[in-house]
């Protein structure tokens, strides 16, 4: 049994931590590198910085942030948001990235994805999903944080992405997320089933039994959490200790 | 009467990159400028008095200081030093003052179950001790998250009264205020705006809670100092000097075929009648921080308030004004006519209230501002196309009654003012943009 991981998600407007509701209404937090080290110094398993904007704002601001955190972060960090090429990516990983998380650019061009996965190493190409809930069943993959239908099937995608070499995956819930009301339990199982890539979970999470949830109903082999530890409404070692009482196996700190 | 005729072309060669004679339209400022704090420019008009707006109408427009700063972003900064405790304790006094205990409401709130109503409607309600009625006039076309949204505020405890107006009346109404104003959404702000202090009269319950006052948003500084609202916008003695769709209400009886009760929604309220009940017009906003986006957060949390599953076209946003598919129609004849869409509103609220940074605007801006509004236009096409069946005595009054895309794009480009749009080679741009001295 492999541990589960634990990954505080900070999504960035630079210079600001940010967090909104349904990745809409975003609200500055405070500096990331803050956030991210007190999550390190907590023992949490790795980091994500999304740039929730670069896409939105079509510029990158993540790479600077990234360098900083590196210096004294030294768990593996995925760093995404406004990721176009190759060598945006290589760019990332030079500065201390360890995985890049790409959503937008992939759905737009995914040959990216096989581009990353043969230059860079599967190991490192993280598919970022933003999924929705259909009214007529299923998930339609968004893109531009939310804001843009792709018209794409989420499970289509997902399954497209995994062939194309994308190592592993980042599920994001838009009906779910900054509600605290637990993961989008039927989109985990659906994707997880299709692919055989890890996938993590992500947005919703509002308490210790929601991430058990995630893992054992759900199939995801790690949990992002977010607004759950930025508002201080739990800490690392809270969720890590709970996950051990529900039996899951996790790294020790 | 002379025909409503269709909108042809204008005469391109006034709006040529080179021309140095501009016409100016509306009584725009001629020389276009951008606040340095926020993205709107000069140009925004300041609310109108709806049932007098009449075509080409000379617009007052926000004030830019001496620094280049609007008044908007200048009402900002006032918030900023304003004693918030003791304002709440007005608050709490006005309520003392109204709060009934024998049954009765003892006030009015507007709404429709957007984020703000919704966080007015609560907190009145729940930290203030009010028994409200709200009240809702409908919307054009629901969405289906406004209506969700709507249903959602009333479950989460109140009483409403939903106002739909005849569906035939708002159609001839809003087609008229599309053809004479370019204005879309008229008939809806005129509803909105006077609904609840004739509900007041009705009711006999003087006290009426709006939201935000309109200066938050550029209207002159000076009408933040009061918190209640001036009853010129919602009180006219004689009806008969009253437009609607900037057609005069006895020309609506006599030709278009409407009957006079027929307009009365449309109608503000008898200054008497507002005397007699005693009906005061209070902005919650002037007692209460008023934050847009926090408001979206007290909506989600207490009501389970949904975004719209997109962003609206012409701007980023999915959390405001949602809920009426006219709605994207409307933002996008602002641009037509002031340069002026959707994400530059947005984008400049959301400077002020903190949220985003003018950077971020600006690219906000360039990105969406104008953007077509294709999403429900087929939709909004055939709610504005006047038949022969349903409508006969305006049927005859349109040289073409029915709305189509080369009718509306050639309605917008007749109401472009050649001062703000450049045509080159097929296309429109603006003369002037935010991003231009970035």
């Amino acid at each position: 049994m492999t541990s589960v991981r634990i990954i505080a998600r900070l999504d960035v407007k630079a210079p600001y931590l940010i967090k909104g509701v349904h990745l809409e209404g975003l609200r500055k937090l405070g500096d990331p590198q803050t956030f991210a080290e007190k999550y390190y110094n907590d023992g949490i398993d790795e980091i994500i910085y999304i740039d929730s904007v670069a896409s939105l704002y079509e510029r990158n601001t993540i790479v600077d942030i990234v360098r900083h955190t590196a210096e004294n972060v030294f768990i593996p960090i995925t760093a995404g948001g406004g990721v176009r090429s190759v060598d945006d990516a290589r760019e990332l990983l030079r500065v201390g990235a360890d995985k890049i998380a790409i959503c937008t650019a992939a759905l737009k061009t995914p040959s990216l994805i096989s581009e990353i996965a043969s230059t860079l190493g599967s190991q490192c190409m993280v598919l970022s999903v933003q999924a929705k809930s259909r009214a007529d069943g299923g998930w339609e993959a968004y893109c531009d944080q939310g804001r843009e239908h792709t018209g794409r099937d989420v499970l289509e995608w997902v399954r497209e992405a995994e062939q194309l070499g994308a190592g592993e995956i980042l599920l994001t819930s838009i009906d779910q997320e900054g509600t605290y009301r637990g993961f989008d339990l039927d989109l985990l199982r659906a994707v997880s089933s299709r692919v055989s890539i890890p996938v993590i979970a992500s947005g919703g999470m509002g308490s210790v039994d929601h991430a058990g949830a995630a893992i054992s109903a759900g199939g995801a082999t790690a949990v992002a959490v977010a607004g759950f530890l930025h508002y201080e409404k739990s800490s690392v070692p809270e969720i890590r200790d709970g996950l051990r009482d529900l039996g899951h196996q996790v790294r020790v700190a | 009467m002379t025909k409503i005729s269709t909108p042809t072309r204008p005469d391109y060669s006034a709006f040529a990159p080179d021309t140095k004679l501009r016409e100016v339209k509306y009584g725009l400022p001629a020389e276009i400028r951008f606040c340095k704090r926020c993205v709107i420019s000069n140009q925004r008009p300041n609310s109108s008095i709806e049932f007098k707006n009449a075509p080409n109408e000379h617009k007052k427009t926000i004030n830019l200081d001496d620094d280049g700063i609007c008044d908007a972003c200048r009402v900002a900064d006032q918030k900023a030093d304003v004693d918030w405790a003791a304002r709440e304790e007005e608050l709490v006094e006005l309520c003392a003052r109204h709060r009934r205990t024998d049954g009765a409401y003892d006030c009015i709130i507007p709404g429709s179950g957007g984020k703000d109503s919704f966080y007015a409607t609560h907190i009145l309600k729940y930290k203030y001790g009010m028994h409200p009625l709200t009240v809702t006039w409908a919307p054009h076309i629901y969405t289906d998250w406004g209506w969700r949204n709507f249903q959602r505020w009333i479950h989460s405890g109140f009483d409403n009264q939903l106002f739909t107006p005849n569906g035939r009346v708002h159609r001839i109404l809003t087609r008229l205020a599309m053809d004479k104003l370019l204005h879309p959404f008229q008939a809806f702000i005129l509803g909105q705006k006077n609904l609840a202090p004739k509900q007041s009269i009705l009711h006999d319950t003087p006290l009426v809670f709006f939201g935000e006052n309109e200066a938050e948003y550029g209207n002159p500084q000076s009408d933040t100092s009061s918190a209640m609202r001036s009853r010129d916008y919602f009180t006219l003695k004689n009806k008969s000097e009253a437009s609607l769709g900037g057609v005069p209400v006895e020309q609506l009886v006599q030709d278009f075929g409407i009957e006079e009760y027929e307009l009365n929604p449309y109608l503000p309220a008898n200054p008497d009648d507002v005397e007699r009940i005693g009906t005061e017009v209070h902005y919650l906003g002037y007692y209460l921080k008023w934050h847009p986006q926090s408001c979206y957060y007290y909506a989600q949390e207490h009501g389970g308030f949904e975004p719209s599953p997109e962003r609206t076209p012409g701007t980023y946003s999915k959390y405001n004004s949602i809920d009426d598919r006219i709605d994207d129609l409307h933002y996008y004849t602002t641009f037509m006519k002031f340069g002026i869409g959707r994400a530059t509103y947005d984008a400049a609220q959301e400077i002020r209230s903190g949220d985003i940074d003018r950077d971020d605007g600006i690219a906000l801006v360039r990105r969406f501002d104008g953007e077509y509004p294709e999403r429900f236009l087929d939709e909004i096409f055939e709610y504005l196309s006047i038949g022969e069946d349903e409508f006969p005595d305006a049927y005859p009054l349109f040289e073409q009654p029915q709305m189509t895309r080369e009718y509306f794009d050639a309605l917008c480009d007749q109401n472009r003012s050649p001062h703000i749009w450049n045509y080159e080679n097929g296309a429109w741009s603006l003369r002037n943009a935010v991003w231009h001295n970035d």
